[in-house]
Protein backbone atom coordinates (compact mmCIF):
# COMPACT_ATOMS: atom_id res chain seq x y z
CA UNK A 1 0.00 0.00 0.00
CA UNK A 2 1.12 3.64 -0.46
CA UNK A 3 1.71 5.88 2.28
CA UNK A 4 -0.95 8.83 2.10
CA UNK A 5 0.08 12.18 4.00
CA UNK A 6 -3.01 12.93 5.46
CA UNK A 7 -3.95 16.62 5.43
CA UNK A 8 -6.59 16.78 7.74
CA UNK A 9 -9.30 19.12 6.53
CA UNK A 10 -9.80 21.88 9.36
CA UNK A 11 -13.27 22.22 8.56
CA UNK A 12 -14.39 19.12 9.97
CA UNK A 13 -12.49 20.15 13.48
CA UNK A 14 -15.02 22.22 14.44
CA UNK A 15 -17.46 19.67 14.71
CA UNK A 16 -15.05 17.83 17.14
CA UNK A 17 -15.35 18.78 20.30
CA UNK A 18 -12.31 20.87 21.65
CA UNK A 19 -10.62 18.34 24.69
CA UNK A 20 -9.22 22.16 26.12
CA UNK A 21 -12.96 23.30 26.30
CA UNK A 22 -13.96 19.76 27.69
CA UNK A 23 -11.42 20.23 30.94
CA UNK A 24 -12.99 23.34 31.50
CA UNK A 25 -9.73 25.65 29.95
CA UNK A 26 -9.54 26.67 26.43
CA UNK A 27 -7.07 29.49 25.95
CA UNK A 28 -8.51 30.31 22.81
CA UNK A 29 -12.03 30.96 23.24
CA UNK A 30 -13.95 32.21 20.26
CA UNK A 31 -11.41 31.90 18.08
CA UNK A 32 -10.92 27.67 18.97
CA UNK A 33 -11.18 25.81 15.81
CA UNK A 34 -12.87 22.98 17.63
CA UNK A 35 -16.20 22.61 18.82
CA UNK A 36 -17.30 24.52 21.93
CA UNK A 37 -20.33 22.86 21.79
CA UNK A 38 -21.47 20.15 24.28
CA UNK A 39 -23.26 18.61 21.69
CA UNK A 40 -20.42 17.80 19.82
CA UNK A 41 -18.62 14.66 20.29
CA UNK A 42 -14.93 14.60 21.82
CA UNK A 43 -11.91 13.50 19.43
CA UNK A 44 -10.37 10.87 21.61
CA UNK A 45 -8.84 7.68 19.89
CA UNK A 46 -5.51 7.39 20.73
CA UNK A 47 -3.44 7.89 18.52
CA UNK A 48 -0.76 5.57 19.95
CA UNK A 49 -2.75 3.21 20.13
CA UNK A 50 -3.28 3.08 16.71
CA UNK A 51 0.64 2.83 15.92
CA UNK A 52 0.96 -0.12 17.91
CA UNK A 53 2.26 1.18 21.27
CA UNK A 54 0.64 2.94 24.23
CA UNK A 55 2.63 3.73 27.07
CA UNK A 56 0.21 4.22 28.86
CA UNK A 57 -1.84 0.95 28.33
CA UNK A 58 -5.58 0.55 30.29
CA UNK A 59 -4.90 4.07 32.08
CA UNK A 60 -4.69 6.10 28.90
CA UNK A 61 -7.74 9.05 29.01
CA UNK A 62 -7.83 8.26 25.38
CA UNK A 63 -9.72 5.38 23.54
CA UNK A 64 -7.88 2.26 22.25
CA UNK A 65 -10.31 1.27 19.84
CA UNK A 66 -8.77 0.00 16.37
CA UNK A 67 -9.37 2.46 14.01
CA UNK A 68 -6.27 2.02 11.78
CA UNK A 69 -6.77 2.65 8.89
CA UNK A 70 -5.62 5.35 7.04
CA UNK A 71 -8.68 7.56 5.31
CA UNK A 72 -8.01 9.65 2.59
CA UNK A 73 -10.21 12.70 1.98
CA UNK A 74 -8.71 14.44 -1.16
CA UNK A 75 -7.82 18.42 0.43
CA UNK A 76 -6.50 20.04 -2.87
CA UNK A 77 -8.60 23.11 -2.59
CA UNK A 78 -9.98 21.68 -5.99
CA UNK A 79 -11.65 18.71 -5.36
CA UNK A 80 -12.57 20.32 -1.91
CA UNK A 81 -16.24 20.02 -3.21
CA UNK A 82 -16.04 16.37 -4.00
CA UNK A 83 -14.33 14.72 -1.48
CA UNK A 84 -14.40 11.33 -1.66
CA UNK A 85 -13.81 8.47 0.89
CA UNK A 86 -11.75 5.76 -0.57
CA UNK A 87 -10.65 2.28 0.70
CA UNK A 88 -7.67 1.65 1.54
CA UNK A 89 -7.52 -1.49 1.30
CA UNK A 90 -5.97 -2.69 -1.73
CA UNK A 91 -5.92 -6.33 -2.75
CA UNK A 92 -2.35 -7.34 -3.30
CA UNK A 93 -2.50 -7.54 -7.10
CA UNK A 94 -3.06 -3.95 -7.44
CA UNK A 95 -0.98 -2.92 -4.27
CA UNK A 96 1.04 -0.72 -6.92
CA UNK A 97 -1.95 1.14 -7.88
CA UNK A 98 -1.98 4.41 -6.95
CA UNK A 99 -4.73 5.03 -4.54
CA UNK A 100 -5.07 8.83 -5.70
CA UNK A 101 -5.88 7.63 -9.12
CA UNK A 102 -8.77 5.78 -8.23
CA UNK A 103 -10.04 9.16 -6.70
CA UNK A 104 -10.71 10.46 -10.15
CA UNK A 105 -14.29 11.10 -10.20
CA UNK A 106 -15.92 9.08 -13.40
CA UNK A 107 -19.50 10.37 -14.01
CA UNK A 108 -21.26 7.39 -14.27
CA UNK A 109 -18.76 5.37 -13.59
CA UNK A 110 -20.02 2.16 -10.54
CA UNK A 111 -17.35 4.08 -8.15
CA UNK A 112 -19.62 3.66 -5.36
CA UNK A 113 -17.50 5.95 -3.13
CA UNK A 114 -17.38 8.60 -5.41
CA UNK A 115 -18.52 12.24 -4.11
CA UNK A 116 -20.96 12.71 -6.81
CA UNK A 117 -22.96 9.63 -5.68
CA UNK A 118 -22.50 9.87 -1.69
CA UNK A 119 -22.42 12.66 0.22
CA UNK A 120 -19.36 13.06 2.19
CA UNK A 121 -20.09 12.58 6.12
CA UNK A 122 -16.92 14.21 8.08
CA UNK A 123 -15.86 11.33 10.40
CA UNK A 124 -16.87 12.57 13.51
CA UNK A 125 -13.47 10.37 15.49
CA UNK A 126 -10.88 11.79 13.36
CA UNK A 127 -8.20 9.42 14.99
CA UNK A 128 -6.16 9.49 11.28
CA UNK A 129 -4.76 12.72 10.99
CA UNK A 130 -1.56 11.43 11.43
CA UNK A 131 1.41 11.09 9.15
CA UNK A 132 2.15 7.32 8.62
CA UNK A 133 5.12 7.18 7.45
CA UNK A 134 5.38 3.63 7.64
CA UNK A 135 2.79 1.15 7.82
CA UNK A 136 2.50 -1.77 10.16
CA UNK A 137 0.75 -4.81 9.84
CA UNK A 138 -2.53 -3.58 11.12
CA UNK A 139 -2.61 -1.43 7.84
CA UNK A 140 -2.42 -3.77 5.03
CA UNK A 141 -5.19 -6.53 5.96
CA UNK A 142 -6.25 -8.25 3.20
CA UNK A 143 -9.88 -9.24 2.82
CA UNK A 144 -8.83 -12.30 0.71
CA UNK A 145 -7.35 -13.92 3.47
CA UNK A 146 -9.91 -12.34 6.64
CA UNK A 147 -11.44 -15.97 6.66
CA UNK A 148 -7.66 -17.19 7.49
CA UNK A 149 -7.30 -15.37 10.42
CA UNK A 150 -8.51 -15.45 13.86
CA UNK A 151 -11.83 -13.12 14.33
CA UNK A 152 -10.32 -11.65 16.92
CA UNK A 153 -7.36 -10.37 15.01
CA UNK A 154 -9.57 -8.57 12.21
CA UNK A 155 -9.64 -4.84 13.10
CA UNK A 156 -13.18 -3.38 12.90
CA UNK A 157 -14.22 -0.46 10.45
CA UNK A 158 -12.91 2.13 11.60
CA UNK A 159 -15.48 4.54 9.68
CA UNK A 160 -18.24 2.43 11.80
CA UNK A 161 -16.15 2.96 15.20
CA UNK A 162 -16.21 6.38 14.55
CA UNK A 163 -19.30 7.18 14.02
CA UNK A 164 -20.48 6.20 10.36
CA UNK A 165 -19.45 3.79 7.77
CA UNK A 166 -20.42 5.61 4.13
CA UNK A 167 -20.97 1.74 2.96
CA UNK A 168 -22.96 0.74 5.64
CA UNK A 169 -24.35 -2.81 4.97
CA UNK A 170 -22.13 -3.41 1.84
CA UNK A 171 -18.85 -3.22 3.95
CA UNK A 172 -16.32 -5.61 3.63
CA UNK A 173 -15.03 -4.86 7.19
CA UNK A 174 -16.00 -6.23 10.47
CA UNK A 175 -18.50 -3.67 12.37
CA UNK A 176 -18.21 -3.65 15.72
CA UNK A 177 -21.27 -3.53 18.53
CA UNK A 178 -22.75 -0.33 19.35
CA UNK A 179 -21.55 1.13 22.50
CA UNK A 180 -24.21 2.24 24.43
CA UNK A 181 -22.66 5.21 25.81
CA UNK A 182 -21.14 6.75 22.92
CA UNK A 183 -23.55 5.03 20.61
CA UNK A 184 -20.80 4.24 17.64
CA UNK A 185 -19.87 0.51 16.74
CA UNK A 186 -16.72 0.91 18.11
CA UNK A 187 -16.98 -2.49 20.30
CA UNK A 188 -15.09 -5.31 19.12
CA UNK A 189 -17.41 -7.98 18.97
CA UNK A 190 -14.37 -10.80 19.75
CA UNK A 191 -11.78 -9.10 21.96
CA UNK A 192 -13.91 -9.00 25.44
CA UNK A 193 -11.23 -7.03 27.20
CA UNK A 194 -11.14 -3.99 24.83
CA UNK A 195 -14.75 -4.21 24.59
CA UNK A 196 -14.82 -3.65 29.05
CA UNK A 197 -12.25 -1.35 28.51
CA UNK A 198 -14.02 1.08 26.14
CA UNK A 199 -17.32 0.53 27.95
CA UNK A 200 -15.55 1.26 31.46
CA UNK A 201 -13.38 4.03 30.03
CA UNK A 202 -16.77 5.28 27.74
CA UNK A 203 -19.18 5.32 30.88
CA UNK A 204 -16.26 7.41 33.15
CA UNK A 205 -15.99 10.37 30.40
CA UNK A 206 -19.89 10.40 29.78
CA UNK A 207 -20.04 10.72 33.54
CA UNK A 208 -17.23 13.57 33.91
CA UNK A 209 -18.66 15.71 30.67
CA UNK A 210 -22.40 15.28 32.59
CA UNK A 211 -21.22 16.35 35.40
CA UNK A 212 -19.01 19.49 33.92
CA UNK A 213 -22.00 20.46 32.04
CA UNK A 214 -24.42 20.75 35.07
CA UNK A 215 -21.65 22.62 37.03
CA UNK A 216 -21.56 25.33 34.04
CA UNK A 217 -24.60 27.10 35.59
CA UNK A 218 -23.68 26.72 39.33
CA UNK A 219 -22.64 30.01 40.59
CA UNK A 220 -20.26 31.14 43.43
CA UNK A 221 -22.42 32.71 47.09
CA UNK A 222 -19.69 34.92 47.00
CA UNK A 223 -18.51 36.42 43.87
CA UNK A 224 -21.97 36.12 42.53
CA UNK A 225 -20.43 34.56 39.68
CA UNK A 226 -20.51 31.41 37.66
CA UNK A 227 -17.86 29.52 39.11
CA UNK A 228 -16.67 27.74 35.26
CA UNK A 229 -17.02 30.89 33.36
CA UNK A 230 -14.53 32.69 35.38
CA UNK A 231 -11.88 34.39 33.51
CA UNK A 232 -8.79 32.47 33.79
CA UNK A 233 -8.26 28.54 34.54
CA UNK A 234 -6.96 28.91 38.13
CA UNK A 235 -10.48 30.20 38.98
CA UNK A 236 -12.72 27.69 37.48
CA UNK A 237 -12.16 25.53 40.16
CA UNK A 238 -14.89 25.05 43.00
CA UNK A 239 -14.00 24.67 46.12
CA UNK A 240 -15.82 22.10 48.35
CA UNK A 241 -16.86 21.78 52.01
CA UNK A 242 -15.87 19.10 53.69
CA UNK A 243 -19.30 19.30 55.56
CA UNK A 244 -21.86 21.00 53.76
CA UNK A 245 -23.31 21.43 50.09
CA UNK A 246 -22.59 25.04 49.10
CA UNK A 247 -21.14 26.11 46.00
CA UNK A 248 -17.70 28.19 45.68
CA UNK A 249 -15.01 29.36 44.04
CA UNK A 250 -11.80 27.81 45.15
CA UNK A 251 -10.37 31.39 45.32
CA UNK A 252 -13.21 32.98 46.78
CA UNK A 253 -13.46 29.95 49.83
CA UNK A 254 -9.83 29.97 50.33
CA UNK A 255 -10.07 34.30 50.35
CA UNK A 256 -12.62 33.81 53.05
CA UNK A 257 -10.39 31.01 55.27
CA UNK A 258 -7.60 32.88 55.30
CA UNK A 259 -8.55 36.56 55.57
CA UNK A 260 -7.37 38.28 58.60
CA UNK A 261 -9.76 38.52 61.43
CA UNK A 262 -9.31 42.38 61.49
CA UNK A 263 -12.50 43.25 62.75
CA UNK A 264 -12.95 40.86 65.83
CA UNK A 265 -14.15 37.53 63.48
CA UNK A 266 -13.40 34.41 65.60
CA UNK A 267 -10.96 32.52 63.27
CA UNK A 268 -12.13 28.99 64.43
CA UNK A 269 -16.51 30.10 65.00
CA UNK A 270 -16.39 32.73 61.80
CA UNK A 271 -13.93 31.93 59.14
CA UNK A 272 -13.99 28.38 59.33
CA UNK A 273 -17.89 28.04 58.93
CA UNK A 274 -19.48 28.05 55.82
CA UNK A 275 -20.48 31.58 54.54
CA UNK A 276 -24.24 30.34 53.96
CA UNK A 277 -24.92 27.77 56.60
CA UNK A 278 -22.29 28.45 58.84
CA UNK A 279 -21.03 25.07 59.57
CA UNK A 280 -17.59 24.56 60.81
CA UNK A 281 -15.66 22.27 57.86
CA UNK A 282 -12.06 21.44 58.89
CA UNK A 283 -10.90 21.75 54.83
CA UNK A 284 -11.49 22.67 51.76
CA UNK A 285 -11.44 20.25 48.06
CA UNK A 286 -10.52 21.74 44.91
CA UNK A 287 -12.71 20.44 42.16
CA UNK A 288 -13.49 20.95 38.71
CA UNK A 289 -16.64 19.48 38.68
CA UNK A 290 -19.30 19.84 41.11
CA UNK A 291 -20.64 16.94 42.38
CA UNK A 292 -25.06 15.98 42.27
CA UNK A 293 -24.39 12.97 44.97
CA UNK A 294 -23.08 11.89 48.31
CA UNK A 295 -21.09 9.39 46.27
CA UNK A 296 -19.73 11.70 43.85
CA UNK A 297 -18.54 13.92 46.63
CA UNK A 298 -16.58 11.38 48.55
CA UNK A 299 -15.22 10.35 45.11
CA UNK A 300 -14.01 14.05 44.79
CA UNK A 301 -12.76 14.02 48.69
CA UNK A 302 -11.20 10.42 48.23
CA UNK A 303 -9.05 11.77 44.97
CA UNK A 304 -8.18 14.81 45.84
CA UNK A 305 -6.58 12.83 49.68
CA UNK A 306 -5.08 9.97 47.54
CA UNK A 307 -3.05 12.77 45.79
CA UNK A 308 -1.88 14.65 48.33
CA UNK A 309 -1.30 11.66 50.31
CA UNK A 310 1.49 10.70 47.16
CA UNK A 311 3.23 14.31 47.43
CA UNK A 312 6.08 14.26 50.26
CA UNK A 313 5.36 16.70 53.23
CA UNK A 314 7.68 19.64 53.24
CA UNK A 315 7.22 20.21 56.73
CA UNK A 316 8.28 16.87 57.53
CA UNK A 317 11.19 16.72 55.09
CA UNK A 318 11.43 13.25 55.03
CA UNK A 319 12.09 12.77 58.57
CA UNK A 320 14.50 16.36 58.67
CA UNK A 321 11.63 18.40 59.92
CA UNK A 322 8.30 18.35 61.76
CA UNK A 323 4.92 18.77 60.88
CA UNK A 324 2.51 20.51 62.68
CA UNK A 325 -0.24 18.70 61.51
CA UNK A 326 1.24 15.00 62.81
CA UNK A 327 -0.32 11.88 61.73
CA UNK A 328 -3.55 14.36 60.32
CA UNK A 329 -1.36 15.63 57.70
CA UNK A 330 -2.90 14.65 54.57
CA UNK A 331 0.57 14.26 52.57
CA UNK A 332 3.03 11.90 52.77
CA UNK A 333 5.32 11.17 55.64
CA UNK A 334 7.73 9.34 54.40
CA UNK A 335 11.72 8.64 54.94
CA UNK A 336 14.53 8.98 52.23
CA UNK A 337 14.50 5.06 51.88
CA UNK A 338 10.59 4.96 50.80
CA UNK A 339 10.19 3.78 54.76
CA UNK A 340 7.02 5.93 55.78
CA UNK A 341 6.76 7.04 59.21
CA UNK A 342 5.24 5.00 62.02
CA UNK A 343 3.10 7.14 64.82
CA UNK A 344 3.50 5.81 67.62
CA UNK A 345 1.12 7.71 70.15
CA UNK A 346 1.45 8.22 74.15
CA UNK A 347 -1.38 8.02 75.76
CA UNK A 348 -1.24 9.25 79.32
CA UNK A 349 -3.78 9.22 82.21
CA UNK A 350 -4.51 13.14 83.04
CA UNK A 351 -5.58 13.93 86.39
CA UNK A 352 -9.26 14.12 85.83
CA UNK A 353 -9.34 10.66 84.38
CA UNK A 354 -9.33 11.54 80.75
CA UNK A 355 -7.38 9.58 78.25
CA UNK A 356 -5.13 12.21 76.46
CA UNK A 357 -2.26 12.04 73.49
CA UNK A 358 1.33 13.11 74.86
CA UNK A 359 2.30 15.24 72.84
CA UNK A 360 7.10 15.31 71.90
CA UNK A 361 8.09 15.57 75.19
CA UNK A 362 11.92 16.49 75.61
CA UNK A 363 14.23 16.69 78.49
CA UNK A 364 14.88 20.47 78.17
CA UNK A 365 11.19 21.42 79.28
CA UNK A 366 11.65 20.00 82.28
CA UNK A 367 15.56 21.48 82.70
CA UNK A 368 13.84 24.60 82.11
CA UNK A 369 11.49 24.82 85.16
CA UNK A 370 14.37 23.46 87.34
CA UNK A 371 16.02 25.60 89.74
CA UNK A 372 19.84 25.01 89.66
CA UNK A 373 21.23 26.64 93.17
CA UNK B 1 -9.15 45.31 46.59
CA UNK B 2 -12.93 45.78 46.88
CA UNK B 3 -14.69 42.96 44.38
CA UNK B 4 -16.27 45.61 42.35
CA UNK B 5 -17.83 42.97 39.72
CA UNK B 6 -19.78 42.20 42.54
CA UNK B 7 -20.82 45.17 43.34
CA UNK B 8 -22.40 46.12 40.65
CA UNK B 9 -23.91 42.53 40.47
CA UNK B 10 -25.83 43.34 43.81
CA UNK B 11 -27.23 46.93 42.90
CA UNK B 12 -28.60 45.46 39.61
CA UNK B 13 -29.82 42.69 41.90
CA UNK B 14 -31.28 45.32 44.29
CA UNK B 15 -32.94 47.20 41.57
CA UNK B 16 -34.47 44.06 40.51
CA UNK B 17 -36.83 43.44 43.08
CA UNK B 18 -36.58 47.16 44.67
CA UNK B 19 -40.69 46.56 44.05
CA UNK B 20 -40.85 43.56 46.41
CA UNK B 21 -38.48 44.12 49.05
CA UNK B 22 -38.58 48.39 49.50
CA UNK B 23 -34.72 48.15 49.76
CA UNK B 24 -33.12 50.33 47.30
CA UNK B 25 -28.90 50.93 47.06
CA UNK B 26 -27.74 53.56 45.18
CA UNK B 27 -23.96 54.71 44.41
CA UNK B 28 -23.13 58.33 46.37
CA UNK B 29 -21.19 59.23 43.85
CA UNK B 30 -19.46 57.31 40.99
CA UNK B 31 -17.22 55.73 43.30
CA UNK B 32 -18.39 52.14 43.97
CA UNK B 33 -17.29 52.36 47.27
CA UNK B 34 -19.53 54.63 48.91
CA UNK B 35 -23.26 54.24 48.37
CA UNK B 36 -26.85 55.50 50.05
CA UNK B 37 -29.05 52.75 51.10
CA UNK B 38 -33.21 53.60 51.94
CA UNK B 39 -35.19 51.22 53.61
CA UNK B 40 -38.69 51.97 54.91
CA UNK B 41 -39.99 51.37 58.22
CA UNK B 42 -41.32 48.19 58.85
CA UNK B 43 -45.26 47.62 59.61
CA UNK B 44 -46.34 47.96 62.76
CA UNK B 45 -43.63 49.29 64.16
CA UNK B 46 -43.30 53.01 65.76
CA UNK B 47 -41.25 53.53 62.67
CA UNK B 48 -43.95 52.69 59.73
CA UNK B 49 -44.25 54.74 57.64
CA UNK B 50 -41.22 56.58 57.41
CA UNK B 51 -37.86 55.53 54.83
CA UNK B 52 -34.90 55.75 56.75
CA UNK B 53 -31.38 56.64 54.93
CA UNK B 54 -28.51 54.32 55.65
CA UNK B 55 -24.70 55.34 54.34
CA UNK B 56 -22.83 52.43 53.39
CA UNK B 57 -18.98 52.73 52.80
CA UNK B 58 -17.37 49.09 51.96
CA UNK B 59 -13.82 48.11 53.44
CA UNK B 60 -11.13 47.07 50.83
CA UNK B 61 -11.42 43.76 52.39
CA UNK B 62 -15.21 43.56 50.61
CA UNK B 63 -17.16 41.15 50.66
CA UNK B 64 -14.54 39.20 52.86
CA UNK B 65 -14.74 42.61 55.67
CA UNK B 66 -18.50 43.96 56.39
CA UNK B 67 -19.23 47.53 54.74
CA UNK B 68 -19.58 49.75 57.14
CA UNK B 69 -23.30 50.81 57.74
CA UNK B 70 -24.46 53.87 59.92
CA UNK B 71 -27.92 55.73 59.91
CA UNK B 72 -28.22 59.25 57.77
CA UNK B 73 -31.64 59.41 59.04
CA UNK B 74 -32.18 59.99 62.83
CA UNK B 75 -34.13 57.11 63.95
CA UNK B 76 -34.85 56.76 67.69
CA UNK B 77 -34.06 53.02 68.55
CA UNK B 78 -31.98 51.05 71.33
CA UNK B 79 -29.63 49.63 69.19
CA UNK B 80 -28.69 52.72 67.03
CA UNK B 81 -26.97 56.12 68.17
CA UNK B 82 -28.97 58.69 68.53
CA UNK B 83 -26.46 60.83 68.11
CA UNK B 84 -24.40 59.35 65.50
CA UNK B 85 -26.47 56.61 63.77
CA UNK B 86 -23.98 54.33 64.65
CA UNK B 87 -25.65 50.50 64.01
CA UNK B 88 -24.92 47.58 66.63
CA UNK B 89 -25.67 44.38 64.67
CA UNK B 90 -23.39 41.44 64.83
CA UNK B 91 -23.64 40.28 61.18
CA UNK B 92 -22.12 43.98 60.36
CA UNK B 93 -19.54 42.89 63.06
CA UNK B 94 -18.13 39.87 64.17
CA UNK B 95 -21.08 37.56 62.19
CA UNK B 96 -20.34 38.80 58.87
CA UNK B 97 -20.38 36.50 56.14
CA UNK B 98 -19.39 36.96 52.57
CA UNK B 99 -22.42 35.08 51.25
CA UNK B 100 -24.33 38.42 52.59
CA UNK B 101 -25.06 40.77 50.52
CA UNK B 102 -25.87 44.67 51.17
CA UNK B 103 -29.14 43.85 50.08
CA UNK B 104 -29.32 40.97 53.00
CA UNK B 105 -27.61 43.24 55.46
CA UNK B 106 -30.21 46.26 55.15
CA UNK B 107 -32.87 43.41 55.44
CA UNK B 108 -31.63 42.69 58.41
CA UNK B 109 -31.00 46.13 59.65
CA UNK B 110 -35.04 46.95 58.63
CA UNK B 111 -35.42 43.45 60.88
CA UNK B 112 -33.72 45.36 63.91
CA UNK B 113 -35.83 48.49 63.78
CA UNK B 114 -38.91 45.50 64.42
CA UNK B 115 -36.99 44.03 67.03
CA UNK B 116 -34.98 45.62 68.90
CA UNK B 117 -32.53 43.95 71.88
CA UNK B 118 -32.45 46.64 74.80
CA UNK B 119 -30.22 43.96 76.64
CA UNK B 120 -27.15 44.86 73.87
CA UNK B 121 -27.71 48.28 73.91
CA UNK B 122 -25.87 51.33 71.12
CA UNK B 123 -27.91 53.61 72.65
CA UNK B 124 -28.02 53.31 76.84
CA UNK B 125 -30.38 56.15 76.57
CA UNK B 126 -32.94 54.96 74.65
CA UNK B 127 -32.12 51.44 76.01
CA UNK B 128 -33.49 52.37 79.44
CA UNK B 129 -36.36 54.22 78.05
CA UNK B 130 -37.30 51.14 76.22
CA UNK B 131 -37.18 48.94 79.35
CA UNK B 132 -39.03 51.70 81.74
CA UNK B 133 -41.27 53.58 79.74
CA UNK B 134 -42.45 51.33 76.91
CA UNK B 135 -44.95 54.09 76.19
CA UNK B 136 -42.64 56.89 76.14
CA UNK B 137 -40.02 55.15 74.18
CA UNK B 138 -42.98 53.73 71.25
CA UNK B 139 -44.36 58.09 71.47
CA UNK B 140 -40.68 59.30 70.88
CA UNK B 141 -40.05 56.72 68.01
CA UNK B 142 -42.89 57.72 66.31
CA UNK B 143 -42.64 61.47 67.03
CA UNK B 144 -38.83 60.83 65.53
CA UNK B 145 -40.54 59.26 62.40
CA UNK B 146 -42.62 61.83 61.69
CA UNK B 147 -40.31 64.57 62.05
CA UNK B 148 -36.87 63.04 60.46
CA UNK B 149 -37.90 59.81 58.09
CA UNK B 150 -41.36 61.42 56.57
CA UNK B 151 -40.06 64.90 55.85
CA UNK B 152 -39.66 64.43 52.68
CA UNK B 153 -43.33 63.38 51.84
CA UNK B 154 -45.30 64.45 54.47
CA UNK B 155 -45.70 67.78 55.71
CA UNK B 156 -43.78 69.28 52.65
CA UNK B 157 -46.46 71.59 51.64
CA UNK B 158 -46.75 73.52 55.04
CA UNK B 159 -43.01 73.71 54.81
CA UNK B 160 -42.82 75.02 51.62
CA UNK B 161 -46.05 77.48 52.51
CA UNK B 162 -43.56 79.05 55.27
CA UNK B 163 -40.79 79.19 53.71
CA UNK B 164 -42.79 81.07 50.56
CA UNK B 165 -44.03 83.49 53.49
CA UNK B 166 -40.86 84.37 54.35
CA UNK B 167 -40.55 85.51 50.76
CA UNK B 168 -39.11 82.67 48.39
CA UNK B 169 -40.24 81.85 44.96
CA UNK B 170 -42.29 78.92 45.39
CA UNK B 171 -40.08 76.85 42.91
CA UNK B 172 -36.67 77.70 44.53
CA UNK B 173 -38.28 76.55 48.25
CA UNK B 174 -39.14 72.99 46.34
CA UNK B 175 -35.80 72.58 44.73
CA UNK B 176 -33.91 73.73 47.74
CA UNK B 177 -36.09 71.42 50.04
CA UNK B 178 -35.39 68.63 47.71
CA UNK B 179 -31.90 68.94 47.59
CA UNK B 180 -31.57 68.78 51.30
CA UNK B 181 -33.93 65.77 51.79
CA UNK B 182 -36.87 67.91 52.98
CA UNK B 183 -35.03 69.83 56.21
CA UNK B 184 -36.63 72.92 56.79
CA UNK B 185 -33.96 74.56 58.46
CA UNK B 186 -31.52 73.34 56.01
CA UNK B 187 -33.16 74.25 53.12
CA UNK B 188 -34.02 77.98 54.41
CA UNK B 189 -29.89 78.00 54.73
CA UNK B 190 -29.56 77.11 51.24
CA UNK B 191 -31.61 79.19 50.19
CA UNK B 192 -30.27 82.51 52.09
CA UNK B 193 -26.68 81.43 51.29
CA UNK B 194 -27.73 82.04 47.40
Amino acid sequence: MIGIFMIFDFSCSCRVLCKFFAHGACLKGEHCEFSHDWKDPPHNICTYYQKGLCAYGSRCRYEHVKASRSHSSASSSSTNARQSLVSDIVPPGNSTRSVLGGLTPVPGSPMELSASSRPFIPPTKPAWNQEYGHHDSLDDWDIGEASSIRPSDRPICSFAAAGNCPRGEKCPHLHGDLCPTCGKHCLHPFRPEERVEHLKSCEKKQKHLEALKHSQEIECSVCLERVLSKPTAAERKFGLLSECDHPFCISCIRNWRSSSPTSGMDVNSALRACPICRKLSYFVIPSVIWYSSKEEKQDIVDSYKAKLKSIDCKHFDFGNGNCPFGSSCFYKHAYRDGRLEEVVLRHLGSEDGETVIAKNIRLSEFLGNMRIR
Amino acid sequence: MIDFGRVQKELQECSRDMAASGIKVSPKSDNLARLVGTIPGPIGTPYEGGTFQIDISLPDGYPFEPPKMQFATKVWHPNISSQSGAICLDILKDQWSPALTLKTALLSVQALLSAPEPDDPQDAVVAQQYIRENQTFLATARYWTESFAKASSLGVEEKVQRLVEMGFAEAHVRSALEAVGGDENLALEKLCSG
